[in-house]
Protein backbone atom coordinates (compact mmCIF):
# COMPACT_ATOMS: atom_id res chain seq x y z
CA UNK A 1 0.00 0.00 0.00
CA UNK A 2 2.83 2.31 0.97
CA UNK A 3 4.66 1.44 -2.25
CA UNK A 4 1.55 2.19 -4.26
CA UNK A 5 1.11 5.49 -2.47
CA UNK A 6 4.77 6.41 -3.10
CA UNK A 7 4.44 5.48 -6.77
CA UNK A 8 1.32 7.61 -7.08
CA UNK A 9 3.10 10.46 -5.34
CA UNK A 10 6.02 10.17 -7.78
CA UNK A 11 3.63 10.23 -10.71
CA UNK A 12 1.51 13.08 -9.43
CA UNK A 13 3.58 15.91 -11.00
CA UNK A 14 3.30 14.19 -14.37
CA UNK A 15 -0.44 13.71 -13.88
CA UNK A 16 -0.81 17.31 -12.85
CA UNK A 17 1.09 18.40 -15.92
CA UNK A 18 -1.13 16.24 -18.13
CA UNK A 19 -4.23 17.65 -16.47
CA UNK A 20 -2.96 21.20 -16.85
CA UNK A 21 -2.22 20.46 -20.50
CA UNK A 22 -5.72 19.15 -21.07
CA UNK A 23 -7.30 22.18 -19.39
CA UNK A 24 -5.09 24.51 -21.43
CA UNK A 25 -5.97 22.65 -24.60
CA UNK A 26 -9.67 23.11 -23.83
CA UNK A 27 -9.13 26.81 -23.25
CA UNK A 28 -7.04 27.22 -26.37
CA UNK A 29 -9.55 25.51 -28.60
CA UNK A 30 -12.08 28.26 -27.92
CA UNK A 31 -9.51 30.92 -28.76
CA UNK A 32 -8.87 31.06 -32.47
CA UNK A 33 -5.43 31.73 -33.90
CA UNK A 34 -5.90 34.96 -35.84
CA UNK A 35 -2.43 36.51 -35.98
CA UNK A 36 -1.87 35.08 -39.46
CA UNK A 37 -4.40 37.63 -40.72
CA UNK A 38 -2.23 40.57 -39.68
CA UNK A 39 -0.57 40.73 -43.11
CA UNK A 40 -3.92 41.92 -44.49
CA UNK A 41 -3.30 45.23 -42.74
CA UNK A 42 -0.94 46.25 -45.55
CA UNK A 43 -3.70 45.79 -48.15
CA UNK A 44 -6.70 46.92 -46.09
CA UNK A 45 -7.93 50.49 -46.15
CA UNK A 46 -8.79 50.09 -42.48
CA UNK A 47 -7.93 47.51 -39.85
CA UNK A 48 -9.41 47.14 -36.39
CA UNK A 49 -7.85 44.70 -33.95
CA UNK A 50 -9.35 44.41 -30.46
CA UNK A 51 -8.11 42.09 -27.72
CA UNK A 52 -9.91 42.02 -24.38
CA UNK A 53 -8.50 39.27 -22.21
CA UNK A 54 -10.00 37.56 -19.18
CA UNK A 55 -8.12 39.61 -16.60
CA UNK A 56 -9.31 42.86 -18.12
CA UNK A 57 -12.88 41.63 -18.52
CA UNK A 58 -13.14 40.41 -14.94
CA UNK A 59 -11.43 43.45 -13.44
CA UNK A 60 -13.72 45.88 -15.17
CA UNK A 61 -16.96 43.82 -15.17
CA UNK A 62 -17.66 44.71 -11.55
CA UNK A 63 -17.63 48.40 -12.39
CA UNK A 64 -20.63 48.14 -14.65
CA UNK A 65 -23.26 49.64 -12.43
CA UNK A 66 -26.31 47.65 -11.45
CA UNK A 67 -28.34 50.88 -11.38
CA UNK A 68 -28.24 51.31 -15.14
CA UNK A 69 -30.28 48.49 -16.70
CA UNK A 70 -28.09 48.39 -19.83
CA UNK A 71 -24.96 48.24 -17.69
CA UNK A 72 -26.46 45.50 -15.54
CA UNK A 73 -27.24 43.45 -18.64
CA UNK A 74 -23.75 43.96 -19.99
CA UNK A 75 -22.27 42.95 -16.64
CA UNK A 76 -24.35 39.78 -16.54
CA UNK A 77 -23.39 39.01 -20.09
CA UNK A 78 -19.66 39.45 -19.68
CA UNK A 79 -19.11 38.33 -16.09
CA UNK A 80 -18.05 34.85 -17.16
CA UNK A 81 -16.51 35.79 -20.48
CA UNK A 82 -12.81 35.02 -20.72
CA UNK A 83 -12.01 37.18 -23.69
CA UNK A 84 -13.27 39.04 -26.73
CA UNK A 85 -11.09 39.20 -29.82
CA UNK A 86 -12.00 41.08 -32.99
CA UNK A 87 -10.15 41.50 -36.26
CA UNK A 88 -11.80 43.48 -38.99
CA UNK A 89 -10.36 44.49 -42.35
CA UNK A 90 -12.03 46.89 -44.81
CA UNK A 91 -10.80 47.16 -48.38
CA UNK A 92 -11.22 49.74 -51.11
CA UNK A 93 -11.63 47.15 -53.83
CA UNK A 94 -13.14 43.69 -54.01
CA UNK A 95 -11.04 40.50 -53.89
CA UNK A 96 -8.26 42.04 -51.83
CA UNK A 97 -8.18 39.04 -49.52
CA UNK A 98 -7.91 35.43 -50.57
CA UNK A 99 -9.79 32.25 -49.86
CA UNK A 100 -6.61 30.97 -48.18
CA UNK A 101 -6.96 33.69 -45.57
CA UNK A 102 -10.58 32.77 -44.93
CA UNK A 103 -9.61 29.11 -44.83
CA UNK A 104 -6.93 29.80 -42.19
CA UNK A 105 -9.80 30.66 -39.85
CA UNK A 106 -12.45 28.25 -41.09
CA UNK A 107 -10.14 25.24 -40.79
CA UNK A 108 -10.00 25.86 -37.04
CA UNK A 109 -13.79 25.75 -36.84
CA UNK A 110 -14.18 22.36 -38.48
CA UNK A 111 -14.52 19.71 -35.83
CA UNK A 112 -12.99 20.17 -32.42
CA UNK A 113 -16.40 20.77 -30.89
CA UNK A 114 -17.35 23.76 -33.03
CA UNK A 115 -20.73 23.66 -34.71
CA UNK A 116 -22.25 26.10 -37.17
CA UNK A 117 -25.49 27.53 -35.92
CA UNK A 118 -26.05 30.34 -38.41
CA UNK A 119 -25.01 30.63 -42.01
CA UNK A 120 -26.18 33.47 -44.23
CA UNK A 121 -25.08 33.75 -47.84
CA UNK A 122 -26.20 36.51 -50.14
CA UNK A 123 -25.56 35.74 -53.80
CA UNK A 124 -26.59 39.27 -54.71
CA UNK A 125 -24.19 41.08 -52.39
CA UNK A 126 -21.60 38.33 -52.03
CA UNK A 127 -21.89 38.53 -48.25
CA UNK A 128 -21.25 35.44 -46.22
CA UNK A 129 -21.75 35.34 -42.46
CA UNK A 130 -21.32 32.24 -40.35
CA UNK A 131 -21.70 31.82 -36.60
CA UNK A 132 -20.15 28.92 -34.72
CA UNK A 133 -20.49 27.77 -31.13
CA UNK A 134 -18.07 25.61 -29.21
CA UNK A 135 -19.81 23.31 -26.76
CA UNK A 136 -17.87 21.52 -24.07
CA UNK A 137 -20.31 19.29 -22.24
CA UNK A 138 -23.57 21.16 -21.91
CA UNK A 139 -21.92 24.53 -21.80
CA UNK A 140 -21.11 27.02 -24.52
CA UNK A 141 -17.38 27.67 -24.25
CA UNK A 142 -16.81 29.87 -27.22
CA UNK A 143 -18.35 31.74 -30.09
CA UNK A 144 -16.97 32.67 -33.46
CA UNK A 145 -18.46 34.92 -36.10
CA UNK A 146 -16.83 35.00 -39.52
CA UNK A 147 -18.14 37.64 -41.88
CA UNK A 148 -16.69 37.64 -45.39
CA UNK A 149 -17.99 40.42 -47.61
CA UNK A 150 -16.51 41.55 -50.92
CA UNK A 151 -14.81 44.55 -49.31
CA UNK A 152 -14.71 43.49 -45.68
CA UNK A 153 -13.48 40.56 -43.65
CA UNK A 154 -14.32 40.33 -39.95
CA UNK A 155 -13.73 37.67 -37.31
CA UNK A 156 -15.19 37.93 -33.81
CA UNK A 157 -14.13 35.37 -31.22
CA UNK A 158 -15.69 35.30 -27.75
CA UNK A 159 -14.15 32.93 -25.20
CA UNK A 160 -16.31 31.54 -22.42
CA UNK A 161 -20.02 31.07 -21.92
CA UNK A 162 -22.13 33.58 -23.80
CA UNK A 163 -25.85 33.83 -24.28
CA UNK A 164 -26.37 34.09 -28.01
CA UNK A 165 -29.77 35.73 -27.53
CA UNK A 166 -28.08 38.55 -25.64
CA UNK A 167 -25.08 38.89 -27.94
CA UNK A 168 -26.69 41.88 -29.60
CA UNK A 169 -26.29 43.75 -26.28
CA UNK A 170 -22.55 44.00 -26.79
CA UNK A 171 -22.69 44.78 -30.52
CA UNK A 172 -21.13 48.19 -30.86
CA UNK A 173 -19.38 47.78 -27.50
CA UNK A 174 -16.07 46.13 -26.58
CA UNK A 175 -15.01 46.45 -30.20
CA UNK A 176 -17.68 44.01 -31.37
CA UNK A 177 -19.10 45.35 -34.64
CA UNK A 178 -22.81 45.39 -35.45
CA UNK A 179 -23.38 41.93 -36.84
CA UNK A 180 -27.13 42.05 -37.59
CA UNK A 181 -27.36 38.34 -37.05
CA UNK A 182 -30.63 36.53 -37.68
CA UNK A 183 -31.93 34.54 -34.71
CA UNK A 184 -30.45 31.06 -34.38
CA UNK A 185 -32.82 28.26 -35.36
CA UNK A 186 -33.91 26.21 -32.34
CA UNK A 187 -32.61 22.66 -32.31
CA UNK A 188 -35.38 20.21 -33.08
CA UNK A 189 -35.85 17.09 -31.00
CA UNK A 190 -33.86 18.15 -28.01
CA UNK B 1 32.69 53.16 -0.08
CA UNK B 2 29.07 52.99 1.10
CA UNK B 3 28.23 55.90 -1.19
CA UNK B 4 29.77 54.09 -4.17
CA UNK B 5 27.71 50.96 -3.45
CA UNK B 6 24.57 53.03 -2.96
CA UNK B 7 25.12 54.81 -6.27
CA UNK B 8 25.85 51.54 -8.04
CA UNK B 9 22.59 50.08 -6.74
CA UNK B 10 20.57 53.18 -7.48
CA UNK B 11 21.68 53.52 -11.11
CA UNK B 12 20.12 50.33 -12.47
CA UNK B 13 16.89 51.16 -10.60
CA UNK B 14 16.58 54.55 -12.23
CA UNK B 15 17.30 53.04 -15.65
CA UNK B 16 14.60 50.45 -15.03
CA UNK B 17 12.15 53.14 -13.95
CA UNK B 18 12.67 54.89 -17.29
CA UNK B 19 11.97 51.73 -19.24
CA UNK B 20 8.24 51.84 -18.86
CA UNK B 21 6.96 51.43 -22.37
CA UNK B 22 6.58 55.13 -23.04
CA UNK B 23 10.21 55.64 -24.00
CA UNK B 24 10.28 52.33 -25.84
CA UNK B 25 7.25 53.31 -27.93
CA UNK B 26 8.79 56.69 -28.77
CA UNK B 27 12.01 54.98 -29.82
CA UNK B 28 10.19 52.48 -32.09
CA UNK B 29 8.42 55.35 -33.87
CA UNK B 30 11.67 57.28 -34.29
CA UNK B 31 13.55 54.29 -35.64
CA UNK B 32 10.84 53.05 -38.00
CA UNK B 33 9.75 56.41 -39.42
CA UNK B 34 13.02 58.33 -39.00
CA UNK B 35 11.30 61.14 -37.10
CA UNK B 36 12.10 63.07 -33.90
CA UNK B 37 9.79 63.70 -30.97
CA UNK B 38 9.34 66.77 -28.78
CA UNK B 39 8.40 66.75 -25.12
CA UNK B 40 6.07 69.70 -24.75
CA UNK B 41 5.86 71.04 -21.21
CA UNK B 42 2.53 71.09 -19.46
CA UNK B 43 2.18 74.88 -19.52
CA UNK B 44 2.79 75.01 -23.24
CA UNK B 45 0.20 72.33 -23.78
CA UNK B 46 -2.56 74.11 -21.91
CA UNK B 47 -4.86 75.68 -24.47
CA UNK B 48 -3.11 74.17 -27.49
CA UNK B 49 -6.41 73.06 -28.90
CA UNK B 50 -9.98 73.54 -27.91
CA UNK B 51 -11.27 70.33 -29.32
CA UNK B 52 -13.45 68.55 -26.85
CA UNK B 53 -13.28 64.82 -26.93
CA UNK B 54 -16.00 63.14 -28.89
CA UNK B 55 -15.60 59.91 -26.99
CA UNK B 56 -18.78 57.94 -26.72
CA UNK B 57 -18.65 57.80 -22.98
CA UNK B 58 -22.09 57.12 -21.66
CA UNK B 59 -23.30 59.52 -19.06
CA UNK B 60 -22.74 62.57 -21.12
CA UNK B 61 -20.11 65.10 -21.74
CA UNK B 62 -16.49 65.45 -21.02
CA UNK B 63 -15.19 63.91 -17.87
CA UNK B 64 -11.73 63.54 -16.44
CA UNK B 65 -10.25 60.24 -17.50
CA UNK B 66 -6.66 60.04 -16.28
CA UNK B 67 -5.52 60.23 -12.68
CA UNK B 68 -4.20 63.69 -11.84
CA UNK B 69 -0.56 64.22 -12.71
CA UNK B 70 -0.17 60.81 -14.31
CA UNK B 71 0.15 61.81 -17.94
CA UNK B 72 3.28 61.73 -20.05
CA UNK B 73 3.12 63.06 -23.59
CA UNK B 74 5.51 63.08 -26.54
CA UNK B 75 4.62 64.86 -29.77
CA UNK B 76 5.81 64.39 -33.32
CA UNK B 77 4.82 67.49 -35.29
CA UNK B 78 5.28 68.48 -38.93
CA UNK B 79 7.05 65.28 -39.80
CA UNK B 80 6.56 62.70 -42.50
CA UNK B 81 5.07 59.38 -41.50
CA UNK B 82 5.29 56.99 -44.43
CA UNK B 83 5.53 53.26 -43.88
CA UNK B 84 5.92 52.63 -47.64
CA UNK B 85 3.21 49.97 -47.63
CA UNK B 86 4.67 48.22 -44.61
CA UNK B 87 2.31 49.42 -41.93
CA UNK B 88 1.92 45.86 -40.62
CA UNK B 89 5.68 45.78 -39.97
CA UNK B 90 5.38 48.85 -37.77
CA UNK B 91 2.52 47.25 -35.86
CA UNK B 92 4.62 44.13 -35.43
CA UNK B 93 7.69 46.13 -34.26
CA UNK B 94 5.60 47.95 -31.66
CA UNK B 95 4.05 44.69 -30.48
CA UNK B 96 7.44 42.99 -30.17
CA UNK B 97 8.80 45.89 -28.13
CA UNK B 98 5.89 46.19 -25.72
CA UNK B 99 4.59 42.62 -25.49
CA UNK B 100 6.62 41.67 -22.40
CA UNK B 101 4.96 44.22 -20.10
CA UNK B 102 1.88 45.47 -21.93
CA UNK B 103 -1.27 43.91 -23.38
CA UNK B 104 -2.44 45.19 -26.73
CA UNK B 105 -6.06 46.25 -26.39
CA UNK B 106 -6.96 48.07 -29.60
CA UNK B 107 -5.07 48.60 -32.80
CA UNK B 108 -6.56 50.47 -35.75
CA UNK B 109 -4.64 51.07 -38.97
CA UNK B 110 -5.44 52.88 -42.21
CA UNK B 111 -2.40 52.58 -44.52
CA UNK B 112 -3.59 55.07 -47.11
CA UNK B 113 -3.74 57.93 -44.63
CA UNK B 114 -1.10 56.36 -42.37
CA UNK B 115 -3.57 56.81 -39.49
CA UNK B 116 -2.92 54.42 -36.66
CA UNK B 117 -4.01 54.08 -33.06
CA UNK B 118 -2.55 51.61 -30.61
CA UNK B 119 -3.85 51.21 -27.07
CA UNK B 120 -1.85 49.10 -24.64
CA UNK B 121 -2.73 48.32 -21.03
CA UNK B 122 -0.96 46.98 -17.97
CA UNK B 123 -1.76 46.60 -14.27
CA UNK B 124 -0.68 49.39 -11.93
CA UNK B 125 -1.82 48.19 -8.53
CA UNK B 126 -5.45 49.18 -8.10
CA UNK B 127 -5.34 51.20 -11.32
CA UNK B 128 -4.24 50.59 -14.89
CA UNK B 129 -1.52 52.17 -16.97
CA UNK B 130 -2.70 52.97 -20.49
CA UNK B 131 -0.27 53.67 -23.32
CA UNK B 132 -1.70 55.25 -26.47
CA UNK B 133 0.15 55.76 -29.70
CA UNK B 134 -1.55 57.77 -32.44
CA UNK B 135 -0.02 58.47 -35.81
CA UNK B 136 -1.22 60.44 -38.81
CA UNK B 137 0.50 61.53 -42.02
CA UNK B 138 2.35 64.46 -40.50
CA UNK B 139 2.02 64.08 -36.75
CA UNK B 140 2.05 61.57 -33.97
CA UNK B 141 1.48 61.39 -30.23
CA UNK B 142 2.49 59.01 -27.48
CA UNK B 143 0.51 59.30 -24.25
CA UNK B 144 0.88 57.31 -21.07
CA UNK B 145 -1.67 57.74 -18.29
CA UNK B 146 -2.91 56.05 -15.15
CA UNK B 147 -6.61 55.26 -15.27
CA UNK B 148 -8.93 54.02 -12.54
CA UNK B 149 -10.77 50.74 -13.27
CA UNK B 150 -14.16 52.48 -13.19
CA UNK B 151 -13.04 54.80 -15.99
CA UNK B 152 -11.48 51.90 -17.86
CA UNK B 153 -14.80 50.03 -17.70
CA UNK B 154 -16.52 53.03 -19.31
CA UNK B 155 -13.82 53.36 -21.95
CA UNK B 156 -13.98 49.67 -22.79
CA UNK B 157 -17.51 50.11 -24.07
CA UNK B 158 -15.96 51.91 -27.01
CA UNK B 159 -12.36 50.73 -27.09
CA UNK B 160 -11.76 52.20 -30.54
CA UNK B 161 -12.66 55.65 -29.13
CA UNK B 162 -10.52 55.18 -26.06
CA UNK B 163 -7.22 56.23 -27.61
CA UNK B 164 -8.73 59.42 -28.98
CA UNK B 165 -10.43 60.26 -25.69
CA UNK B 166 -7.23 59.98 -23.65
CA UNK B 167 -5.04 61.65 -26.25
CA UNK B 168 -7.46 64.57 -26.48
CA UNK B 169 -7.39 64.91 -22.73
CA UNK B 170 -3.61 64.85 -22.66
CA UNK B 171 -3.34 67.53 -25.31
CA UNK B 172 -6.16 69.84 -24.35
CA UNK B 173 -6.58 69.93 -20.60
CA UNK B 174 -4.68 70.46 -17.42
CA UNK B 175 -3.79 66.93 -16.37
Amino acid sequence: MNKLFRKAFELSPALLLMLAGAVTAMGQSAKLQLDQLDVLANRASETVDVKLDEHLMQTTAKFFSGKDSDDAEIRDLIKNVKGIYVKSFSFEKENEYSSAEIESVMSQLRGGGWSKIIGVTSKKDGDNVEVYLLNIGDQISGLAVVSAEPKEFTVVNVIGPIDLEKLSKIEGSFGVPYLNLPPAKPKIGK
Amino acid sequence: MILVIALALAAPLSVRADRDGFDDAVKVIEQFYHVKHQNIPLLARAGMKAVKTAAKIRGGDYKKLAEAGSMRVAFFEDQKFDSHGQIASFKSAMQTTLAADWSALVQTLAPKTEEQTYVYIRDAGKDFHVLIITIEKTEGTVVQATVAPQILAELLKSPDEMGKALTDEATTSDP
